[in-house]
């Protein structure tokens, strides 16, 4: 039997053959490659399933712009127009000077159920947060006081944290004399919130800082709380602060108490601490009608114009 | 003869000695020298033959002589393999003689090996892999696994959820605790108990007894802050606190909350009260001073910002079964939910206490209604027939077991109603809903059947 004779074999080898392009995958590499993929899989979607659908909650946090506004209440009907234009041109000078912004409310602006019109700082302040988000600092300054050191700044002078920390009065009544709620001992300056002042009475409510964000909002509102405007409180929202100061630590903790002199000087020292040079505002509180109280700023008004000019 | 130990006596009387064919000592064993013996001696005979004829061999087998005839079978299949337990046993000389090697007499291990060694690579793959399916999921669920599976907090989350329970209610001082009451707190206790070993929470067992813990003031049912407080305080790692109150059933315990509840939050509260809103609120504050969010029905919308969930029965907010998540507002809230000017202007009108007082901060505080929400009242806190039936029943209220609702909660019973009554009733109904295949396979298959065939009821 005769076969015929292969077929001559090329003279060049062929190539080594390879199934997949890409040398060193072979299949069962790629086995070991897609368990590997598919382990780490697993263990991407255990760790992140939980809440993957929504974003965590996170608290606001303003940008700063402004850093701050001042609020001033303005008692319209009780005050000369004069004086009040006076008291807004100083507010106005002081936040141009530093990019802040002002706000001014009027009493009579809110509803409030026939509460003391004293209240309405509170519902401003509100109000303040409102209109501007995304402010760092609110300031309110009583309509009876003016600033007087156009060179300090709320957040470098008043709030910052170091200053804060050297400054603040630990583990001292809230209500002197004789509280037996102090200030916590532990607080420190950048867990401030809420910075205010006490004069010979108690509390002082014409001044404070009050930093911008949800805990403002919730301290604002419960400040306002109806219970507290329909209750007669002496001295209106000035007890209804010491109030909640002292029965709720969740407000206490963010207090922070200074020296009466940061913010808060009196233009005489029969109630707290008399007013000195470079103090940053002073306030007449000694004056019991109106026109006493023009008389007794006109001296100031022209201080401080003195200053902002110079400056 | 010496050996290294006695041996040991065998059944039949009689020494077994292996590897001993010296038969001149036992005392039971006959010998030929002993002279009156009546036993018949063929029989030794032939023993002694045998053991002359396979002398060191230690089997009596007359049949399957030689290594072919024994292992025919099994070489055709597989390699032989010896067994020498069943060598010993063949080595009673007066049993009965057995083929040591067939195949009705291997062991199930054997063949099973057999078949192992006749099967192909890739087929005992699939085995094995079958196999460890088999064994995974009978690992998870009949052993501990699961429940620390359930319960940490990457994997099913359960850590993230406390109950606290209000056991002990007044604790006997204003009325006489019964044994009726008793038994209303060892179900309700049993019951929250099984629900959080099945789904790997935190359960917190809080005695609601009537004290007075405070100077100057009564502070009952306030104290739900307190122990919010403290549960929060020893489960670090709990995000939502679940209030119950004592006469509450779980119906439904193979719901887990986050299945039921938190896994959809957004998709199953309402924010917006004007949904269901016996108590007339005003939604939303339009105060001109708020803003946006504040102002807005559903609040900022986002799910996560929901910190207070609750139901609304019948008269406004109920307390007997309501979601806190832990959080900075959750804070705010316990502190100021009681407060002394607020209660010395409400307290005559606050009723139920803490319950007013929340609905007080509700409708006047536009912080507090930005994070609360509502859940459907079926879904968490189900009312029995009994509560809220002045107009008659409400599907938004009332429990109906074609729906599986999650809870029930008696509230009320202590006034006019019968709690143990009712508790025990949906005990039953509970455990009669939620029974395992065989017994539906037992009492809704076989009994009614053979009701139908014999016309007698039979008790399984």
């Amino acid at each position: 039997m005769h076969l015929a004779y292969h077929s001559r074999k090329a003279s060049s080898a062929p190539p080594f053959p390879r199934g997949a392009k890409m040398p060193g995958l072979r299949r069962s590499r790629l086995k070991v490659i897609a368990l590997a993929g598919f382990a780490l899989l697993t263990l991407l979607y255990l760790v992140t399933k939980p809440n993957g659908r929504h974003t965590p909650y996170k608290e606001y946090t303003p940008s700063g712009r402004p850093p701050v506004v001042v609020l001033t209440v303005l008692d319209e009907a009780k005050y000369s127009s004069t004086y009040l234009e006076a008291i807004k041109e100083n507010r106005i000078q002081y936040a141009e000077k530093h990019g802040y912004k002002t706000f001014f409310a009027k009493v009579g602006d809110y509803d409030m159920n026939n509460a003391p019109s004293s209240w309405t700082s509170v519902v401003a302040a509100r109000h303040v947060l409102t209109q501007f988000p995304d402010c760092r600092y609110l300031w309110f300054l009583d309509q009876n006081a003016l600033i007087m050191n156009p060179q300090r700044t709320i957040e470098a002078h008043v709030m910052d944290p170091a200053r804060l920390d050297e400054g603040m009065i630990k583990d001292y009544p809230v209500v002197p004399p004789d509280s037996i709620i102090k200030t916590f001992s532990h607080l420190r300056g950048r867990d401030v919130e809420f910075l205010l002042t006490q004069d010979k009475d108690g509390l002082s409510s014409g001044s404070w800082v009050l930093k911008n964000g949800e805990w403002a909002r919730f301290f604002l509102e419960t400040w306002f709380d109806p219970l507290y405007r329909s209750y007669n409180f002496q001295k209106a929202e000035t007890h209804a602060l010491e109030h909640i100061v002292q029965w709720h630590p969740t407000i206490l903790a963010r207090l922070g108490l200074v020296a009466q002199r940061t913010v808060n000087s009196y233009s005489t020292g029969d109630h707290g601490e008399a007013y000195q040079p470079g103090d940053l505002a002073v306030r007449f509180i000694d004056c019991s009608t109106p026109s006493a109280c023009e008389k007794e700023a006109e001296p100031y008004i022209a201080q401080s114009r003195a200053a902002f000019q110079s400056s | 003869m010496s050996l290294s130990r006695s041996p040991s006596p065998v059944p039949g009387g009689g020494w077994a000695s292996p590897g001993l064919n010296i038969n001149t000592s036992g005392r039971s064993s006959p010998s030929q020298a002993y002279t009156g013996s009546t036993a018949t001696p063929v029989m030794w005979e032939s023993a002694r033959l045998k053991r002359a004829g396979n002398s060191g061999y230690p089997s009596f087998s007359t049949q399957n002589k030689g290594f072919f005839t024994r292992h025919m079978r099994r070489i055709s299949s597989s390699l032989p393999r010896f067994s020498n337990a069943q060598q010993h046993a063949e080595k009673e000389k007066d049993k009965p003689v057995r083929a040591p090697w067939s195949v009705q007499n291997l062991p199930l291990l054997g063949r099973l090996r057999g078949i192992m060694a006749r099967m192909g690579r890739k087929m005992k793959m699939r085995l094995l892999f079958l196999f460890l399916l088999v064994m995974a999921v009978v690992l998870f669920y009949t052993t501990p696994l699961v429940y620390y599976w359930r319960r940490t907090t990457w994997l099913g989350g359960g850590q993230k959820f406390v109950i606290i329970l209000a056991a002990n209610v007044g604790g006997g001082v204003m009325e006489w605790k019964g044994a009726r009451e008793w038994a209303i707190e060892r179900d309700s206790v049993r019951n929250k108990k099984r629900y959080v070993n099945r789904w790997g929470y935190d359960l917190e067992i809080v005695d609601m007894s009537t004290k007075k813990r405070y100077a100057h003031e009564w502070r009952e049912s306030w104290e739900k802050v307190d122990f919010i407080r403290n549960s929060l305080k020893k489960y670090p790692k709990a995000e939502w606190i679940w209030w119950l109150d004592l006469n509450t059933f779980i119906m439904e315990p193979t719901y887990s909350l986050q299945d039921h509840i938190f896994n959809q939050l957004d998709k199953h509260v309402y924010r917006d009260i004007n949904e269901y809103n016996p108590l007339n609120i005003t939604h939303p504050i339009t105060d001109p001073y708020l803003d946006a969010t504040s102002q807005s029905p559903i609040g900022d919308g986002n799910p996560n910002s929901v910190n207070l969930v609750l139901s609304q029965d019948c008269s406004g907010f109920n307390l007997g079964s309501f979601f806190v998540r832990r959080s900075p507002w959750l804070d705010r809230l316990l502190d100021v939910w009681w407060d002394p000017v607020a209660y010395e202007q409400k307290h005559m009108e606050w009723e139920h206490k803490e319950q007013d007082a929340l609905e007080q901060l509700y409708t006047t505080q536009p912080w507090i209604r930005q994070h609360t929400a509502f859940l459907p009242q079926r879904m968490i806190n189900s009312f029995p027939t009994g509560a809220c039936s002045e107009n008659g029943n409400d599907t938004r209220i009332h429990y109906n077991q074609d729906d599986r609702d999650f809870l029930v909660n008696m509230a009320g019973c202590e006034w006019g109603r019968d709690c143990w009554g009712e508790m025990y009733s949906f005990r039953e109904l509970s455990y009669y809903l939620n029974r395992n295949p065989w017994e539906l396979f037992k009492e809704d298959l076989v009994a009614v059947l053979w009701e139908k065939l014999t016309g007698h009821k039979v008790k399984l």
